[in-house]
């Protein structure tokens, strides 16, 4: 059918609309600060074969991973089986999953009898149950120490929400009560989805809003291989390092080998390393995911990030490696770190090729920590807080400090609300100057941030990446300074793993301060 | 008696509007002057002198501005230094971590920080979340920052220390002291009372900033037009504020003019019974939009300002740092405009007044749009050969032909308003294609049928006085005035008595104003209104109730709202966070078509482009002449304002003197 040009850009500006309206709706009604302060949480909305059509500005990592929750939950839950008002929840790695923490909810959407989109909530919840509260563990041996595995499941239907499963969900984590609330934001967040959706499709038809979805694809694939084609040719190598939990606890690799071939481009990520010992594995979407976004920063274009743009790029990830690690392995931190880590071996690999569109070396480690303190009802209260490093410096531009970089993009939750809701003191919250790289254009700095616990006892979980290897310069540029992680106890301080879990006591400070960006250009 | 007059007036960066009424006779009389920046007040009552009106007739002077607004978007403030906690003096610098774009590197993540480094003075003091105090404040430590202070050299302070919403005791010492050396100090327990330090700090450093500003005119108004409390300024909210309240609390000026555009078109659009309006304000620096759904438009907690984070209750207007003095730019990625403009002075090149940049404007004069001849407001003429001359280089750069260019930068301007539209209707899930466009501002009814082509909108309305609409909106707003203040009392186990005490007092603040105005209690109405959440969540919505509070009723009301907004709600306790109280005096105030402005030059026709390409001679029509249906293309032209009507679109008059423009089926 012919398209109206015009009525192309109002469904794709609606369908972002709607992603984003999603995200608001998820945002202001979630309990958890995770949610509703650092909004850990993404939208999306997929055609009816589950190609990614439109999303929030959310977390890029929770995205391109998103681009394959529905594909795959259709290979095993057809979607003639699904009914209007159906709602599924999972969290499975093998059903386009990132780790056990990010609980999606899938809405279909139907129109005259029709399922026409998905859409899709993923929220991190603070715990989801598993060995260690939080729900990472940082020497699991696999993912079921890690959190309750949760298969595709109608949480409502056209009946409503079904009270056993949430009655279900609630006795297997360790905050029932946040966890309710949250999971019926998620619920209410893809409603206002389908609302937005039906209503396009009202104005527009349902076949023109079909054939839009098909032909956004069409345009976004048509950009990506312009984009790939004005690359020239090649075969193109880089790799960076995961602090440790390779062989003998060694530095873990991440290799990447791009071949530009007219307008196509393979990724191949089979030289990274095997398995590793940690929680520092993942799942190839998130491997698929990482390239996604890699490539759109390579086209340097603006284009609607959908399933058309990933149609030139073909990603290979080898079994038993850190990205095919089977499906039991332990994958909580891979999410954000490995997934990181791909990002700084493709921009390893075009340094030389297209500098001005690259960054230096970034914060590529979520920085993470968590604090969880028993309840006197045996629940538990959980902080969930990722820190912002520097922004790596560019061929124009100094790096920016404390902010999140590339896959990242969550917020800190501000000291007060951390104080008034958890027995932690911030004790400091500051930039850690100097710690981003020299160069002609200087890497961003890191943050600083201390906590002093006032219960007596807290489970702290941390990932502090780039601790060992820190981020790189570009072009001549120096390094940042890597992460630091220190525990004070009784006066005195010790420098702790990055990767941990650990009992802390009362009145124990931990601090993080986190790896500044790299330079880019030697200083003259 | 000679006091008889009422005057609304709205400062923007470019011009000043004024409109002053007489009530007994219903006089009505218009004019635009050219804002002064330099000289705000003088403006002002050169302004009064354009309505032909001696100061000693003013009984009631009331004004917007967009002063502050244009100060925070164009990033020319003051410099101010900020005392934070020790330990947190970074804030600023750290904000939220979250990045704008998330797939540009090209660009900056976040804006930098508003106060230098080198003006954070770490405090040592620290309170815990319930106000506790675990590090006094000694005098030694004042001591230490008020010789710090004096070396650094600043005017304005922002005072913003950890946890000081719950506990305000060390702010209220700094206030005490400090005022004996420097001039201006804002605190953030007055200034944003809630928790979330970085917005709390980002809020008072605007305030701190806004205040050498503010304070400085104000006196001089106060001292030159000196008629007491009939002195008020536009509040953000939609109300209005006394002039010594305004002088402590600059930020609730922060959407000033744009606030009182939105009252005017309020009343517009509840007597024209449009029941969605979308107000297209463009003035010469900014561009503000806003949503008015069944007569309301609606209120916020707070917005971003230059990306920056600003906690007050004001109306939901978005602005864009675009106008017709937006300065347009040829860059690698194409033409942009603004966020940069040329103010009044210098002005568009085509002002003649020694502007050599090219803005909105002058693409607007190359088409033919203005007037060559009239003087704008009899005081600046259009010079056309001046447009040329600005934007010739950047058709040269494009390899585009004048007119080609021209039409090109209108577009990308009208672009860029299209997605201030799409915001404010995205977030309340309206289709903004079903409004009515509002237009007014100096450049929204030359503008607005290109928007509304784009956008999809067929109905515009250019309502009588369009040019000095906000100023107008200063005179039929209702006459109210605001307070909110955060309570956050669950409403499990409630203090009534407490609670309701509370509550009335902050009704007396809001009716005094009223009051030493010589209102009657009984013609004032009160509306109260809870902002609610569940415990464990950290957005409030609001809810309307009325005293003696009923717990039971807050509830239900709550559930039903949370039920609405978000399709489903839960049996958790619930949390009233803070209660915002509006006196006001419903306004009976209706101006119909202004008796005395003064008419455009004899109207003729002129060459036009609307294309790019053709030129085209287009009718001129004198606005207040106009009886019956004009079709496009035509100008319709009063003494200060432009509308455009392109082909395809025509133009009827209703009998109050809006204007509608409607597009013609094709």
């Amino acid at each position: 059918m012919t398209l109206d040009p015009f009525a192309v850009e109002v469904i794709r500006h609606g369908l972002s609309a709607a992603a984003e309206e999603m995200s608001l709706v998820m945002t202001r009604s979630a309990r958890s600060p995770l949610l509703r302060e650092a909004g850990d949480l993404s939208s999306a909305i997929t055609d009816a074969q589950g190609e990614l059509v439109g999303q929030g500005r959310d977390i890029p990592v929770h995205l391109g991973a998103m681009a394959y929750t529905v594909r795959e939950l259709l290979k095993v839950v057809p979607a003639s089986t699904l009914k209007q008002g159906d709602v599924l929840i999972y969290n499975l790695g093998a059903l386009g999953g990132n780790h056990l923490n990010d609980v999606k909810v899938v809405r279909p959407v139907f129109f005259e009898g029709d399922i026409v989109a998905f859409a899709v909530s993923l929220a991190h919840w603070p715990d989801i149950g598993g060995t260690w509260p939080g729900s990472y563990l940082a020497k699991a041996i696999d993912t079921f120490q890690e959190a309750l595995r949760i298969p595709p499941i109608r949480v409502a239907t056209a009946d409503g929400v079904s009270d056993a499963i949430v009655q279900f969900l609630k006795v297997n984590v360790r905050d029932p009560e946040s966890c309710e609330g949250d999971l019926l934001g998620q619920i209410a967040c893809t409603l206002a989805g389908e609302k937005r959706i039906v209503e396009l499709c009202a104005r527009h038809g349902k076949d023109m809003f079909v054939a839009t979805l098909s032909r956004l694809h069409d345009l976004s694939e048509a950009e990506m291989r312009e984009a790939i084609l004005a690359l020239p040719d090649g075969t193109y190598e880089g790799e960076d390092f995961l602090d440790d939990g390779g062989p003998n606890d060694e530095p873990a690799r991440v290799h990447v080998k791009i071949v530009i071939a007219g307008d196509e481009a393979t990724f191949d990520l089979s030289g990274s390393c095997d398995r590793v010992s940690n929680f520092c594995n993942t799942t190839s979407f998130i491997a698929r995911s990482a390239v996604a976004y890699s490539a759109r920063i390579m086209s340097g274009r603006d284009m609607q990030q959908n399933g058309g743009a990933l149609r030139p790029l073909t990603i290979i990830t080898r079994e038993g490696s850190i990205f095919e690690p089977g499906l039991t392995a332990p994958v909580a931190a891979g999410n954000h770190e490995t997934s990181l880590r791909i990002v700084d071996a493709i921009f390893l690999a075009m340094k030389d090729v297209i500098p001005e569109r690259l960054s230096a070396g970034g914060a590529t480690t979520s920085g993470m920590l968590s604090f969880a303190e028993p309840r006197a009802d045996g629940s538990w209260k959980m902080l969930y807080e990722v820190h912002a490093g520097g922004e790596g410096a560019r061929h124009d531009r100094n790096g920016c400090s404390a902010t999140r970089v590339h896959l990242t993009n969550t917020s800190n939750t501000p000291a007060e609300v951390i104080e008034a809701n958890y027995n932690i003191r911030v004790e400091q919250q500051a930039i850690r100057w100097g710690s981003g790289g020299g160069g002609k254009y200087h890497g961003g700095d890191g943050v600083v941030r201390s906590y002093r616990v006032l219960a007596p006892s807290m489970h702290l979980t941390s990932c502090v990446e780039r601790k060992l290897i820190p981020p790189f310069g570009l072009s001549g540029g120096e390094p940042g300074k890597g992460g630091r992680l220190t525990l004070e106890r009784d006066g005195v301080t010790t420098e702790l793993d990055g990767k941990l879990n650990l009992v802390l006591q009362r009145d124990d400070v931990i601090t993080v301060e986190m790896c500044g960006g790299g330079g880019f250009g030697s200083a003259v | 008696m000679t006091n008889v007059w009422e005057i609304g007036t709205d400062i923007g960066g470019t011009f000043t509007d004024i409109i002053a009424i007489r009530r007994d006779t219903a006089d009505v009389r218009i004019a635009k002057v050219p804002s002064r920046p330099q000289a705000p007040v003088q403006a002002m009552l050169e302004a009064i002198e354009a309505v032909g009106l001696q100061k000693s007739e003013v009984k009631r002077f009331i004004h917007g501005t967009t002063r502050i607004t244009n100060a925070i978007v164009e990033e020319r403030l003051p410099k101010v230094a900020l005392i934070a906690t020790r330990g947190f003096e970074d804030v600023l610098d750290i904000s939220r971590y979250r990045r704008r774009d998330l797939y540009r590197l090209d660009v900056v993540p976040k804006p930098k920080a508003i106060v230098p480094r080198e003006l954070c003075f770490a405090l040592d003091e620290r309170l815990d979340h319930e106000g506790n105090v675990l590090t006094a404040l000694s005098d030694a430590e004042i001591d230490r920052l008020i010789a710090w202070l004096k070396a650094a050299n600043v005017q304005s302070v922002a005072v913003s220390l950890l946890h000081a919403y719950a506990n305000p005791v060390h702010e209220q010492m700094l206030g005490e002291r400090l005022k004996q050396f420097v001039p201006h100090v804002s605190l953030s327990h007055e200034i944003n009372p809630e928790a979330r330090e970085y917005e709390r700090t980002s809020s008072t450093v605007f305030n701190a900033a806004a205040m050498p500003i503010a304070v400085e005119y104000l006196s001089e108004l106060e001292e030159r037009l000196p008629i007491g409390s009939g002195l008020q300024v536009f509040h953000s909210a939609g109300a209005m504020i006394p002039i010594a309240a305004v002088k402590r609390r600059p930020l609730v000026m922060a959407m000033s003019g744009p606030a009182a555009g939105v009252a005017a078109s309020v009343s517009i659009a509840r007597q024209l019974n449009k029941p969605r309006v979308l107000t297209f304000d463009m003035g010469g620096t900014t561009t503000d939009v806003c949503l008015i759904v069944d007569g309301q438009a609606e209120m916020t907690d707070g917005k971003l300002l230059g990306d920056r984070p600003l906690r007050q209750p004001m109306l939901a207007v978005h602005s864009i740092g675009a106008g017709g003095g937006s300065i347009v730019k040829l860059g690698s990625g194409g033409l942009s405009v603004g966020p940069e403009s040329a103010g009044s002075e210098p002005g568009p090149a085509c002002y003649g007044r020694g502007g050599l940049r090219p803005t909105i404007t002058d693409a607007n004069a190359l088409l033919g749009y203005l007037n060559p001849e009239t003087k704008l407001g009899e005081r600046i003429g259009i010079d056309l050969v001046a447009a040329v001359g600005v934007i010739a280089p950047i058709a040269d750069g494009l390899g585009l032909g004048l007119k080609e260019t021209a039409l090109g930068i209108i577009r990308v301007a009208n672009a860029t308003m299209a997605r201030a539209l799409r915001r404010v209707t995205v977030e309340r899930g309206i289709d903004g294609r079903d409004c009515t466009l509002l237009a007014f501002g100096g450049g929204g009814p030359m503008h607005a049928a290109g928007l509304a082509e784009l956008y999809g909108i067929t109905e515009i309305v250019v309502p009588a006085a369009s040019s000095a609409f906000s100023a107008l909106g200063c005179l039929t707003a209702d006459f109210s005035f605001l307070q909110q203040q955060t309570l956050r009392v669950g409403l499990d186990g409630i203090d009534l008595a407490r609670t309701g005490e509370r509550i009335d007092a902050m009704v007396d603040l809001a009716l005094d104003p009223l009051l030493a105005n010589g209102i009657a209690r009984e013609s004032i109405d009160v509306d109260l209104v809870a902002l609610m959440r569940y415990a464990a969540q950290a957005d409030a919505i609001p809810v309307p109730f009325t005293r003696p509070l009923d717990p039971a009723f807050m509830r239900k009301s709550f559930l039903a709202k949370h039920r609405e907004l978000y399709g489903y709600a839960t049996e958790e306790s619930c949390v009233i966070e803070s209660v915002r109280v509006q006196a006001r005096q419903p306004s009976t105030t209706t101006v119909g078509r202004p008796g005395t402005v003064a008419k455009a030059s004899t109207p003729v026709a002129r060459t036009c482009s609307f294309d790019g390409a053709r030129d085209v001679m287009t009718d001129i029509i004198d606005r207040s002449s106009m009886t019956g249906l004009i079709e496009g293309p035509a100008i319709i032209e009063d003494a200060w304002s432009t509308v455009v009507v392109p082909p395809g679109w025509q133009a009827t008059p209703d009998p109050s003197g809006n204007l509608y423009l409607t597009k013609v089926a094709s």
